[in-house]
């Protein structure tokens, strides 16, 4: 009994050696600089007690109650949309999504996926023969991980809700930063995240693609732009996108950050498009493409069709600390072209749909062309942007 | 008259009024009929037919001919593009780390707008990223194929981006001096 409680301290010993030895190969977050940081620029002043309660073991969760949108990056996990290495990876060109305890695939045109004709938003249920019912993300995220070449085969119930298999060739492929996508005898463009200076030039260039009578004619028809899995980005890229439909001048939102006035956004001049826009958007919609769709949607200058967006409206910066680390934390809020914030509520679409329609593309598409007859008639608010 | 002799001038008759209520067609109705389409002028029809219908077919491969050579006209004007594209992005590289070097060398400076210079360096290292993406896009888009819809995409994307980057630097630039006054 008495070695059996020497082998078990001895155990515990080693253990404790070796969670230390790890903790000391891990970076050590600069505790006192991320204190003085949040202190001096969050955007809500957070209590000295919560400040002082940050500790090297428990930073993450600590930070997330001071602020949820604030991360701390060791230096070599960091990589910025903007400052990072060429997006391409090799897989099937998708990403997993869940929903109600199902997987969906959200598709990337042009990726190994689409090309072998999978449509988006299929909801997985086997992989390689095997049932994925009862795995993680994580888990069927590595089932369909392989090498470049080698052959991925997926069950499928389709978004009309018709099975499908298909055979998939894992492949090298860089996503485009604004989609082309095919729906219901339409051209979509999809953005999935707005990057500071290249999103705009991407949409720019990708609306002639759009046009029924080719590249070269101006689409007059209309516009749709899914917005359904853009997360967010750069704020000022998503100000300036939708200053490419608004005449210039025009307020576009305003930024609120600590201890200052409201700094309001104007449509700056430009080049700027006049067709009717009809902006597909849901739960998945955030943060900078919340502000792009409810600035357009404020105007009048754009109808919003699909479900609930997730309701951030606030800015989050990231700063380089003095070992190379980077600290995230939220610096502003966002106003609305009418002064209100989404945070917490979301943007109302001017037409709800089901589900099921949310999540086949072609009914969506449908749905939407139905909006163009009715796109920028409607009694939006225009005026008394700040009293 | 001779009885068989009159046999056979009625179903010579016969077979002549047969042919020549026929096609003329000198492919059909045996050798009676060959005759008859070759007396007929059904031959000389169906040669005009066919005639015809080879001119149809070259007019058709020269269309193509000449779409052929319009396309790898195009492929090899978009090369060239490719090419200059490639070179541009490899000045404008080296101009960026050149303006990041010299926004260094203002930060020891004395009396330098600290906050203004910390926002020029965070968006040159942004710039340099984005230049580096903008370079191995363009290798990817010589690797992908030409021609295809995706592509021609890319590259539409990849220009107008490039001219976007390439302003940003000439702000870059203008801030940067105005900081160094």
């Amino acid at each position: 009994m008495k070695r059996c409680v020497v082998s078990g301290v001895f155990l515990l010993a080693v253990a404790v050696l070796l969670i230390g030895l790890q903790r000391v190969g891990q970076a050590a977050p600069p505790l006192p600089e991320i204190r003085q940081v949040l202190r001096q620029s969050a955007l809500k002043p957070p209590a000295e007690s919560a400040l002082e309660g940050l500790r090297q073991h428990n930073l993450g969760e600590a930070l997330r109650q001071i602020d949820p949108y604030a991360r701390w990056y060791a230096a070599d996990e960091y990589s910025s949309p903007e400052s990072g290495g060429p997006d391409t990876w090799i897989g099937i060109g998708a990403d997993l999504q869940e929903r109600a305890e199902e997987i969906y695939l959200a598709v990337y045109a042009g990726g190994a996926a689409d090309q072998a004709g999978l449509p988006d938003r299929c909801r997985l249920l086997a992989i390689d023969g095997e049932s994925i019912a009862g795995l993680s993300m994580a888990a069927v995220a590595e089932r369909l991980k392989g090498g470049e070449g080698g052959f991925v085969s997926l069950e499928v119930a389709q978004p009309d809700g018709h099975p499908g298999h298909f055979q998939i060739k894992r492949r090298a492929f860089t996503s485009l930063n604004v989609e082309l996508v095919r729906a219901g005898g339409y051209r979509v463009l999809r953005i999935r995240e707005f990057i500071a200076g290249l999103t705009r030039a991407a949409l720019m260039a990708s609306i002639p693609f759009t046009g029924n009578r080719g590249a070269s004619a101006q689409n007059t028809e209309g516009l749709i732009i899914d917005l359904r899995d853009a997360g967010g980005g750069d704020l000022y890229e998503a100000f300036d996108v939708a200053g490419l439909f608004l005449p210039a001048g025009t307020i576009l939102g305003s930024l609120q950050q600590r201890g200052g006035t409201p700094r309001l956004m104007q449509a700056p001049a430009g080049e700027i498009f006049t067709m009717p826009l009809v902006l597909l958007i849901g739960a998945d919609t955030a943060s900078a493409a919340e502000v792009f769709a409810g600035t357009l949607q404020q105007h009048g200058r754009a109808r919003l069709i699909g479900r609930q967006t997730y309701g951030k409206c606030s800015s989050q910066t990231d700063i380089r600390l003095s070992d190379g680390s980077v600290l995230r934390y939220t610096n502003g809020e966002i106003f609305l072209p009418d002064g209100t914030s989404c945070s917490g509520l979301g943007l109302q679409p001017d037409r709800e749909v089901t589900e099921a329609v949310f999540r086949d593309l072609n009914q969506l598409v449908f749905a939407a062309e139905a909006m163009f007859e009715t796109n920028g008639q409607g009694p939006r608010p225009s005026a008394a942007f700040y009293p | 008259m001779n009885r068989y002799l009159l046999v056979a001038l009625i179903f010579l008759a016969g077979v002549l009024g047969g042919c020549a209520a026929g096609e003329h067609d000198p492919r059909t109705g045996g050798f009676f009929g060959g005759i008859g389409g070759l007396g007929s002028g059904g031959y000389e029809k169906r040669m005009k037919e066919r005639e015809a219908s080879l001119e149809q077919l070259r007019t058709t491969q020269r269309a193509l001919n000449i779409e052929k050579d319009q396309l790898e006209q195009q492929q090899s004007a978009a090369y060239v593009r490719l090419e200059s594209d490639r070179a541009r992005a490899s000045i404008m590289q080296s101009e960026i780390a050149l303006l990041d070097k010299k926004t260094k060398a203002l930060a020891t400076q004395q009396g330098t707008d600290q906050q203004r210079l910390a926002k020029l360096q965070q968006r040159l290292t942004a710039l340099k990223g984005q230049m580096g993406r903008q370079s191995s896009a363009l290798d990817a888009l010589e690797g992908s194929g030409l021609g295809d819809a995706d592509v021609d995409l890319r590259r539409k994307q990849l220009e107008k981006q490039r001219d976007a980057l390439a302003r940003e630097y000439e702000l870059l630039m203008k801030m940067q001096l105005e900081l160094s006054q």
